[in-house]
């Protein structure tokens, strides 16, 4: 391609990608060397004096122990599940909404309300919907003869609340991508196919969902990540109880670092999270081809 | 020109009033379903902000026709640091939203358009950006904001919810880029228009749908974060979310003020899902405009 | 140098009894609407002779400015509208900062850890933690220097002994100051008891009996905490093994959580909460514990005794009028060892206004500050403010002595040898989550037990 004023081609990607690299580069490195250094030593907030470079004693330790393999697995179901749901119902109803054309600004609205309102706040109204005996979960239940269930305190339920509580505040995450994708989306072999007689479900099956899958995998790459993550809900709801049976990797992280004071071995675990993060984000977006873009063109 | 279409939306909807009336039963049915799901416990936290303080802890919680009161609302709107809280979270979001918009989106751009070596490893790059739990970080966070004399000014909290958000700004407008046909950028090269100009004014107007989701995904995110809102910032800089914890006493919870604070919070985050979500569907009849 | 005249009989004498029901209601209005309120200009000047007659300069470090960082807590609550009498005395400014729980304690290790300068007074959650992180400042020179300190006026023997152990470190440091004073305590709704004739259980085991009895389904027999975490469960079933002989960790420091008496304990402890105790006791924290009392909806609770403040206050209780409050239980040795607790504030060492945040210490824990802090219902830890009139009318004279008597059964060595350690943190919360397994019968409490004394061990090397 020719382009015959303004700036040469490299220097226009240079100029492109610079404040991006530079706010990024300004921001998280000193951070995440620091964290990394941490790693490597015994820095306990408790005993400043006695810091020393201990290798790969932390990553021993945290591969060694029973909690972190217990927390891994937590976490693993937490966010797989978690993330399969949303991503079915966000999508599912971001198509429903594509179809719904007099109320769907409005509905847009409600679908995202409970990404829009304060965590914390919407967290502890759940704490107050869950309550055994003052929650008005229970009160419903009863209403209908049902027995009222401890939500959060029963080992067989605890996990199960926790799945409501972040698939009610996440689904409108991948709807919201979804909805994106859907207006972004051109309508007209859609359209083509709808005149030849196609059906419904082949429509969707051949020419929505291809066209939506790389916003789909996108906004799975971001809920994976993020869920893998997730603390504020179950350290509110749970704290990790019963026992240690919503425990995430991420709640040890906090336990560690911020009520123990050992910021080594937190940092430590928070280094392993990344990495298992990396592998599987490049394992996944490999697979789907996705890491190259896919219209590079110019 | 012949992937850019005139996005007719009439005749979208022609196409869904030819399907069957069960169809169409039963995709209003799920919507309100799944409205009343998003609702309920937006309807719980607005009910318990309306209910006297006995009542939010009652052993029997009424759910409709409860005593209603307008304390919580008073009480809240008159404390001088409720209006501070708000204005801080405001310009946090909205200036993290700008800054995260203005720097992505050119980079976005790029990654999805160019060929250049290095550019699936540095989109990687900006992903793993948000993939770090940040309890590890917060002491060379804090250490380096007070260096640099940022902790505690809305500067320093917008640049770490960039930081925070950059990551999905880049790879999903980097979806919607490369969801555009490449045939309208070749016609503006053809008569002459610089790179720049083909970003600036063919890419850029057609992905507004994609940056007005993006906008609201990163104004949503901003908006609410806490950790680093509360490490990072003081009395000057505390935002609704950290201010909003201060209810959670030692001894009770202040449910009524908790969940005035919250719902009064939901306002100016249905205004800016509103202005911007203007552009998603304007982003639809672009097209035909070309 | 004037005299102030030691506990000589009523201090009442020289505070007035009138200001003090004012400062009451001070107190109590300025936490409701979250300000000072403009009356303090016009009582100042009835309470500043009392602070005047220390032997010391009080505006030696006027026109300074410190900050002074604490958890949304009573004592944070009667404190901050206090804090005007201390500027027109001094001539210091104060910046109050008050965070939930869980703010506090994420950012302060954040904050101390990088050595920050503010705060420069906080309330100290951890002493363990904050002492060996070298974030206190050592109070010695301060005490020992005449022109900082007035030693007869301040009295420490006014403060309850536990109160003076706790501001005592082992190495003989003073690195904190107390200011409150609580202790495992029982509470009893009245009226629940007398509805099926039921009387005040004097041990555990007729606590346990009495509370099964009560439980049907509508309305619990007790509810205490129960959630896996070191700031919930831990603490009130701290007491239970402590009656039983046992520790969490021993005097020695070892750790001790899977001896028999504390298994004991433990087992107990359990068995209470699972025979009386409400649908999802297991996640509850003392929020919880504290409301269902509040609401009439448990016959028991067994909590601090400062949540006393709250059962005797109409406004928040239901069972204001029914409520009362006993002895903690006793073991079947007949031994009764309620836990305690005594919150602490310090000087952070890195503060640049140290002086004006000694002042501003030995201000908030002296005993004419602790009577205003006692007419509004605070637990003080001061024998002069448990005495007065005003405490026991706000507090519930019943309940300020059921505390008391609580109070001077407490042990606070084994308690200390817990709490006090740096690594509190692991260890409790390694027990904690014991103790809800053994709440729920995840598994049995020994095994359970026996599981969390390993990984307290491999935390502390043993």
């Amino acid at each position: 391609m020719n382009v015959r004023r303004g700036l040469p081609r490299n220097a226009f990607i240079l100029m492109m990608l610079a404040p991006t690299t530079v706010l990024l580069l300004g921001v998280t490195l000193f951070p995440f060397i620091t964290a990394l250094v941490m790693s490597f030593t015994n820095y306990s907030l408790i005993r400043p004096d006695e810091l020393a470079w201990i290798g790969f004693g932390n990553y021993a330790n945290l591969l060694g122990s029973t909690e972190f393999w217990q927390a891994l697995r937590v976490t693993a179901v937490f966010t797989i599940v978690a993330v399969a749901v949303q991503m079915v119902l966000g999508a599912a109803i971001a198509l429903l909404l594509h179809y719904e054309t007099r109320r769907s600004a409005w509905l847009r609205i409600i679908y995202l309300l409970p990404m829009a309102i304060t965590p914390v706040a919407a967290t502890f109204t759940f704490r107050m919907m869950f309550n055994p005996s003052l929650g008005v979960i229970n009160h419903m239940f009863k209403a209908v003869g049902l027995p009222p269930q401890d939500w959060l305190g029963s080992p067989s339920t605890a996990l199960f609340s926790l799945l409501v509580v972040d698939t009610w505040q996440w689904t409108p995450f991948i709807m919201l991508i979804a909805v994106g994708g859907l207006a972004a989306m051109d309508d007209e072999p859609l359209e083509a196919s709808q005149m030849d007689g196609a059906s419904f479900w082949q429509t969707l099956g051949h020419h929505v969902l291809p066209m939506l899958t790389p916003y789909l995998a996108f906004a799975l790459v971001f809920r994976s990540i993020d869920a893998f993550k997730t603390f504020d809900i179950i350290f509110v709801l749970t704290g990790g109880g019963p026992g240690t049976l919503t425990r995430t990797l991420n709640l040890l992280t906090y336990k560690h670092g911020i009520e123990f004071l050992a910021m080594g071995y937190a940092a430590a675990i928070s280094i392993v999270m990344l990495i298992i993060a990396i592998v599987a984000s490049q394992i996944f977006l490999r697979r789907l081809k996705l890491l190259q873009p896919r219209q590079a063109r110019i | 020109m012949s992937g850019v279409t005139a996005i007719d939306i009439h005749a979208r909807v022609r196409l869904y009033r030819t399907r069957s009336v069960v169809g169409d039963v039963l995709r209003r049915a799920g919507l309100a379903a799944f409205a009343v799901w998003c609702l309920f416990p937006v309807y719980w936290l607005i009910a318990m902000s309306l209910k006297p303080e006995r009542e939010v802890m009652s052993r029997r919680p009424k759910i409709f026709f409860f005593e209603y009161q307008f304390g919580n609302y008073a009480e809240i709107i008159l404390d001088p640091n409720t209006l501070s809280y708000f204005f801080n979270s405001t310009v946090v979001a909205v200036g993290s939203t700008a800054l995260s918009l203005a720097i992505g989106v050119p980079s976005a751009y790029v990654i999805a358009r160019y060929r250049f070596r290095g550019s699936s490893d540095f989109a990687f790059w900006i992903l793993t950006t948000r993939m770090s739990p940040p309890v590890a970080v917060l002491i060379p966070f804090f250490v380096m904001y007070v260096t640099l004399g940022l902790s505690d000014t809305h500067v320093g909290l917008i640049l770490a919810h960039v930081a925070v958000n950059l990551s999905i700004v880049v790879w999903l407008l980097r979806g919607f880029f490369e969801d555009l046909p490449y045939e309208m950028e070749e016609a503006a090269f053809m008569d002459g228009a610089t790179y720049f100009q083909a970003f600036r004014h063919i890419a850029l107007p057609l992905a507004l749908p994609g940056i007005a989701a993006v906008g609201i995904l990163s104004f949503l995110f901003s908006w609410n974060e806490f950790l680093f809102a509360l490490v990072l910032a003081d009395e000057t800089v505390r935002t609704v979310p950290v201010g909003i914890y201060g209810f959670i006493g030692f001894q009770t919870i202040a449910w009524g003020n908790l969940s005035a604070s919250a719902v009064l919070m939901i306002i100016p985050v249905v205004m800016f899902i509103f202005v911007f979500q203007r552009s998603l569907i304007r982003g639809l009849t672009l097209g035909a405009v070309k | 140098m004037k005299q102030y005249g030691p506990t000589q009989g009523n201090i009442l004498g020289s505070i007035n009894r009138r200001f003090l029901l004012k400062a009451a209601a001070c107190i109590t209005g300025a936490a409701a609407i979250g300000r000072v309120p403009a009356v303090w200009a016009a009582t100042f000047d009835e309470v500043k002779d009392q602070y005047m007659s220390a032997g010391i300069d009080w505006r030696q470090a006027a026109g300074s400015r410190i900050q002074l960082a604490g958890l949304t807590h009573p004592w944070m609550e009667t404190i901050r509208p206090l804090v005007p009498i201390f500027t027109n005395l001094t001539g210091i400014e104060v910046d109050v900062v008050e965070q939930s729980n869980t703010e506090y304690i994420t950012e302060m290790p954040v904050k101390l850890a990088a050595k920050s300068a503010s705060p420069d007074v906080y309330m100290v959650w951890a002493q363990g933690q904050a002492v060996s992180g070298g974030w206190l400042e050592p109070l010695s020179s301060f005490l020992a220097d005449s022109s900082l300190h007035d030693a007869q006026w301040w009295d420490d023997d006014d403060n309850f002994p536990g109160a003076r152990s706790f501001s005592v470190w082992s190495d003989g440091e003073s690195y904190t100051r107390t200011i409150t004073a609580e202790a495992q305590t029982l509470f009893v709704n009245r009226a629940l008891l007398d509805a099926k004739g039921q009387s005040i259980p004097g041990t555990f085991d007729e606590l346990r009996a009495t509370a099964a009895a009560l439980n049907d389904g509508d309305v619990s027999g007790i509810a205490m905490r129960g959630k896996a975490t070191g700031d919930a469960v831990a603490w009130p079933a701290g007491g239970y093994v402590f009656s039983h002989g046992g520790g969490i960790l021993g005097l020695d420091g070892a750790v001790a959580m899977d001896s028999p008496e504390a298994i004991a304990g433990v087992d107990i402890y359990a068995r209470t909460l699972r025979e009386g105790g409400p649908l999802g006791v297991a996640n509850y924290h003392w929020l919880e514990a504290l409301n269902d009392f509040l609401q009439g909806a448990t016959a028991f609770g067994c909590d601090s005794s400062n949540f006393a403040t709250d059962i005797s206050n109409p406004d928040k209780s239901q069972v204001a009028d029914v409520a009362t409050f006993a002895a903690f239980p006793k073991a079947p040795s007949g031994v009764s060892k309620p836990n305690m607790w005594h919150w602490l504030t310090g000087i952070n060492r890195f503060s640049e206004n140290k002086k004006a945040a000694w002042l501003f210490l030995m201000w908030a824990t002296s005993k004419p500050t602790n009577l205003l802090g006692g007419a509004a219902g605070l637990a003080t830890p001061r024998t002069t403010a448990w005495s007065s009139d005003a405490f026991k009318g706000a507090f519930g004279s019943e309940a300020a002595e059921a505390a008391l008597a609580n109070l001077a059964n407490t042990d606070g060595d084994i308690m200390k040898a817990t709490w006090f350690h740096p690594q509190a943190g692991q260890v409790l919360d390694a027990f904690a989550i014991a103790v809800n397994e053994a709440i729920t019968e995840a598994k049995d409490t020994e095994s359970a037990l026996k599981a969390a004394a390993e990984t307290a061990r491999r935390a502390l090397g043993q």
